[in-house]
Formats: structure tokens, sequence, C-alpha cells
């Protein structure tokens, strides 16, 4: 492979595994608290993909104001899934397999729903930018890339902020690490719950815009959420920075990958890739070893 | 009443898979994403050795099943010993590899055309067969030792390790007996439709089979091949409706999980004495 296109699809890969990175994130931070996969987060995407569109398209054609729009509506989604499938279950105190089966379920209606009204198009964003791409030497760095990754990082830098240093984000990590003693400490874990919901949602309505912005919307695009959870797995589970780690990782040699041996044999690398990863460290690159509890 | 025949025969081979995911799903509580895999894996070892090979028919179910288990110990060794949700993860990994795979072998499978071709051996009396058969012996591994430890480490994982339940093989052989089942399936499944490809089963074909288990009662066979015969016979008798049918069926499973978590049939079995005594046990 030549030097620039080599360079040029590292580029791609790293904007790529920035979304990437943003899915393990807001995959992660449920996982953190409540200790299951939330496969619902897929339906965050793709709401807000078509949500995403039909605002941008319809009723205000600007880019940040539509993000930001799009954004605090994937946070009320979050939320709004949380309070009607994951709370009834959770007061009745139901075994983790249930919040599994129900965070399928939802991604499933969400795909299907959309598939049945919307399914027989496709939506293209409207053009944001006149110049689509910039040139710098014999690269050529799509704009819409490059847009990606600088809000990937803006985001993610807010979050630590957040979780580093406000009150809330305290109570987040407090309750990551253990559920039952903050609520004893006097902490409303209700109230903390349906936050780290919001702000998975905020993450899942970014991820959703940026690939209804990138790609077209269809009602499948909730599934490329996978590859972000595929990413929080290397990552470590409840390891966040691990999660970005993995991301990045995971956008950059997939983009490689497809370019040198095409994309059914990519797929079949990465999951081997996986495989090994797994059975030599367990626990993901930067995770703590999950011990059960009593 | 071909078409009722058509519609009973696709309904009880799906029931087939609902067993093979409950198998698992109900006495380990192991959650897996890539039973679509392992359909695939039967369809098209049963296929090729039928087509390509020559091999007679119950061979090639056979070694479609053999083929199934042995991939199942293998991606069950690295992940069974882990958290279950890494199961989870790499089941899934393992049915988007399994799809890659045939659509990259394309000499062998195919490719993305598929195999067309196959005659159609199966019919319903050889699926109602095989449906009682594995019930029969889902019912009694899970009144056996075997099946009361594996309940066991469904409920609680720490505790049954502490009793002395080897919790990495129980997981292990419910696994490799559930990839049997599922293969097993899928092998069915060739000589049924006569005509497989690698998209047969997504990820989301697999998840259902589980969903469905729940919705039916994750502790009742009863409940799971009855959840899987109203689903799948619906959806083959509203055509028209065919994608609306998740919808209904995803709306359904949320309502039957927050109203009633341990599914619609609790822990009620069929048998002449509940018949008897008719009354629904409590969870």
């Amino acid at each position: 492979m030549e030097l620039n296109i080599l360079l040029q699809q590292i580029i791609n890969g790293i904007s790529l595994g920035g979304v990437y990175a943003l899915e393990a994130v807001g995959f992660g931070i449920i996982f953190n608290i409540l200790k299951f996969s939330n496969f619902s987060h897929s339906g965050v995407v793709a709401i807000t993909a078509y949500f995403g569109f039909f605002i941008s398209r319809y009723i205000y054609t600007h880019f940040l104001v539509t993000l930001i729009i799009t954004t605090l509506a994937g946070g009320l989604i979050g939320v709004i899934i949380e309070k009607l499938i994951f709370r009834p279950i959770r007061l009745k105190g139901a075994p983790l397999t249930l919040f599994l089966v129900n965070s399928i379920t939802a991604a499933m209606l969400v795909q299907q729903f959309f598939a049945a009204t919307l399914g027989d198009d496709y939506y293209p964003y409207p053009v944001f930018m006149k110049q689509t791409s910039i040139n710098i030497g014999n690269l050529t760095i799509s704009k819409t890339y490059t847009l990606m990754l600088i809000i990937s990082g803006l985001v993610l830098l807010l979050l630590t902020y957040v979780l580093k240093r406000t009150k809330v984000g305290i109570a987040l990590r407090a309750a990551s690490t253990d559920i039952r003693t903050p609520s004893l400490m006097g902490v409303n874990i209700d109230f903390v719950i349906s936050v780290a919901f919001f702000i998975a949602g905020v993450l899942g309505g970014i991820t959703g815009y940026l690939l209804g912005m990138t790609y077209s919307v269809d009602p499948f695009i909730g599934s490329m959420i996978l590859k972000g959870i595929i990413a929080a797995i290397i990552g470590g589970m409840g390891s966040l920075g691990g999660g970005v780690i993995a991301g990045l990782l995971l956008g950059g040699a997939e983009c490689l990958l497809i370019a040198e041996i095409g994309s059914s044999l990519t797929q079949i690398v990465i999951y081997s890739g996986i495989f090994v990863l797994l059975l030599i460290r367990p626990e993901g690159i930067a995770g703590k070893r999950y011990i059960i509890k009593a | 009443m071909e078409f009722y025949i058509k519609v009973l025969e696709i309904t009880c081979l799906h029931t087939i898979l609902v067993l093979g995911a409950y198998l698992m799903t109900g006495l380990t509580g192991l959650f897996s994403l890539g039973q679509g895999g392992f359909v695939s894996i039967g369809a098209y070892t049963a296929s090729i050795a039928y087509l390509h090979f020559n091999v007679p028919f119950p061979m090639a179910i056979l070694m479609a099943v053999l083929m199934g288990s042995a991939v199942g110990f293998v991606i069950g060794i690295p992940t069974l010993r882990l958290h279950r949700d890494y199961f989870l993860l790499v089941t899934f990994g393992f049915g988007e590899m399994v799809r890659a795979a045939l659509l990259h072998l394309a000499q062998l499978t195919g490719g993305a055309l598929g195999i067309a071709g196959i005659p159609k051996v199966v019919d319903l009396p050889m699926i109602l067969v095989s449906i009682l058969f594995i019930t029969f012996l889902i019912y009694n591994l899970k009144r056996s030792r075997f099946g009361r430890n594996c309940i066991a480490i469904r409920d609680d994982e720490l505790a049954a390790s502490l009793m002395g339940i080897n919790v990495y093989s129980h997981k292990m052989k419910v696994f490799i007996l559930s990839s049997a089942i599922t293969s097993y399936g899928g092998a069915l499944y060739a000589f049924l439709i006569m005509f497989i490809e690698p998209n047969l089963f997504n990820w989301l074909e697999s998840a259902k089979l589980i969903i469905i288990t729940f919705v039916g009662g994750v502790n009742s066979i009863t409940g799971a091949i009855i959840a899987s015969v109203v689903y799948y016979s619906f959806g083959e008798f509203f055509r028209f409706v065919d994608v609306w049918r998740d919808v209904l069926l995803a709306l359904a499973v949320l309502f039957v999980t927050i109203f009633r978590p341990g599914g619609i049939f609790g822990s009620w079995e069929l048998s002449p004495k509940n018949l008897l005594r008719w009354r629904v046990k409590k969870d």
C-alpha cells in the first residue's frame, strides 16, 4: 500500500473509530451501573438518526442547531426508555437476564417499527457544507469525517469533566462501584440512573446524527451500534477509557483491513481477533476482572 | 390443506430451534445471539455433504449435528468462563463470522447466491417426532440431577459453585447439546425449504428464539413451545403483516416482562397431573 493511501485510511479509520468510541462509552455507562448489556442503545441511535433527518430536512437546516436538538432529544429518549421498560422490572427486582431481554426487545421494536413504516426508502441528510473535502498535499480529508472526529473528541472531554468534577458525575461513579451503598448515603439512586440513561442517550443522539449524516438513514442503522458494543468489550467492560481506545483501534483496523483484504474477510479477521483476545485477556484491554459478589 | 401442512412444518421447525435456545437459556441462563450461526452451520454442512459428496441423508444430518457440537465446544472454551455478557457478545460475533465466512467461501457455499436444488426429504411426521424426542429429552434433563444443578447455576452462579457444582463443565455440556439441537434444526431446515443462503438467520432471528422462550416462561417447556407455535404460525398465516409481526412480538414481550416477569406460563408444565388439578403455580 502506498504511504498516502495508508495515511488516508488511517485518518478515515480514526474518524470512524471516534464514533465507535462514542457508542462504546454510551454503552459502557449503563453497563457500569446496571451491569447489563444495553442493546436498546441501538434504538436510541436509530430514532435520533431519523429525528435528525426530519428536523434538518424539513424544519431548520443548520448543522450545529440540529445537532444540539437531536442530541437533547436523544437524552430524552434514553430517559423515556428507562422509565418505560427498565424501571418497572428494576423495581420488581428482576434478574439481569430480563434486563437483557428487554433491551434487545426494545432494539428489535425500534428497528422493525422503522422497517414497517419508513423502510422502503432511504433518507440522505441535507448537505451542510459546500466543499466536502480538504486537500492537504496528497491527502484528501473528508470534512464530514473531520467533523465526526472533532465532535467525538469534544464530547468525550466534556463527559470526562462531568464524570470527574460534578456532583452528579461523582454519584454516577459511586453507583458504578456499588449501587446499594450510595443509596444508603442519601444519593437518589433513581435519579442517578435516569442521569446515566440521559448521558447515554445524549451520546446515542450524537452517534445517530453523525452516522445518519455520513451514511444515509435506514431502519438498520441501529445495528452499527454493535461495533461500539464490541469496542466496549475489547476495551474492558466498565472501563470507559478502554472503550475509547478500543473504539479507535477497531475503527482504524477496520478501515485498513477493508482497503487491503475486502469487507467479508475483514469481518472474519476482526471477530477471530476478538476471540483470541478474550482467550488471552478475558477482562479486555483496560478492564478489571469482573468478580461476582454474593 | 397443503398450505396448512406447510405452515405447520415451518412452525414446528422453528419450534425445534426454540427448544435448542430454551435448553441453554432455561437451564443455565446463558444468552446466545449466535444461534443463527449454528443453524447455518447445520444447514450448510448437511446440504454440502449431501450435494457435493453424495453422503446419504441420515449421515448428512448426523454430520451436521457433529459439526455443530464441535464448533460449540470450540466457541465454548474461551467464552463460558467469562461473565455472561461476554458470552452474549462473542456468540454474536460468532454468528456474524459464520455469515461472513459463508459469503467468502463462495466455491463451496455458493456465496451470496446460496445453495439451491436441495431435495425436500423432510416431512411433517419427521419434524413432529423430532420435537417429541427433543421435548422428552429436555423435560427429563431438567428433572435430573444434572438439570437441577444447571438451574442452580442459572439462579445463582456463586452459590452453585460453592455447593460443589462445576459451573464451567455444566455450562459446556448444555451449550454443546444446545448447539447440536440447533444444528439439527438447521439441517432439517435445509431439506425442508430446499434453499439456503448466508443471511438465513441474522442476530435478530437468534435473539427472537430466546425472547420467545421468555414470553412463554423461562421455567416452562410448555410455555416455550406454545409461544413459539403461536408466533411462527401467526407469521405464516398473516404474511401481509410480516414486518408488523415483529413489532407486535416486541410489544407483547415488553408487556409480559413488565407485568409478569416469570413469563405467561410461569413454571407451569403440561402434564396429566397438572391438567387434573388445573392450577397455575405462582412463581
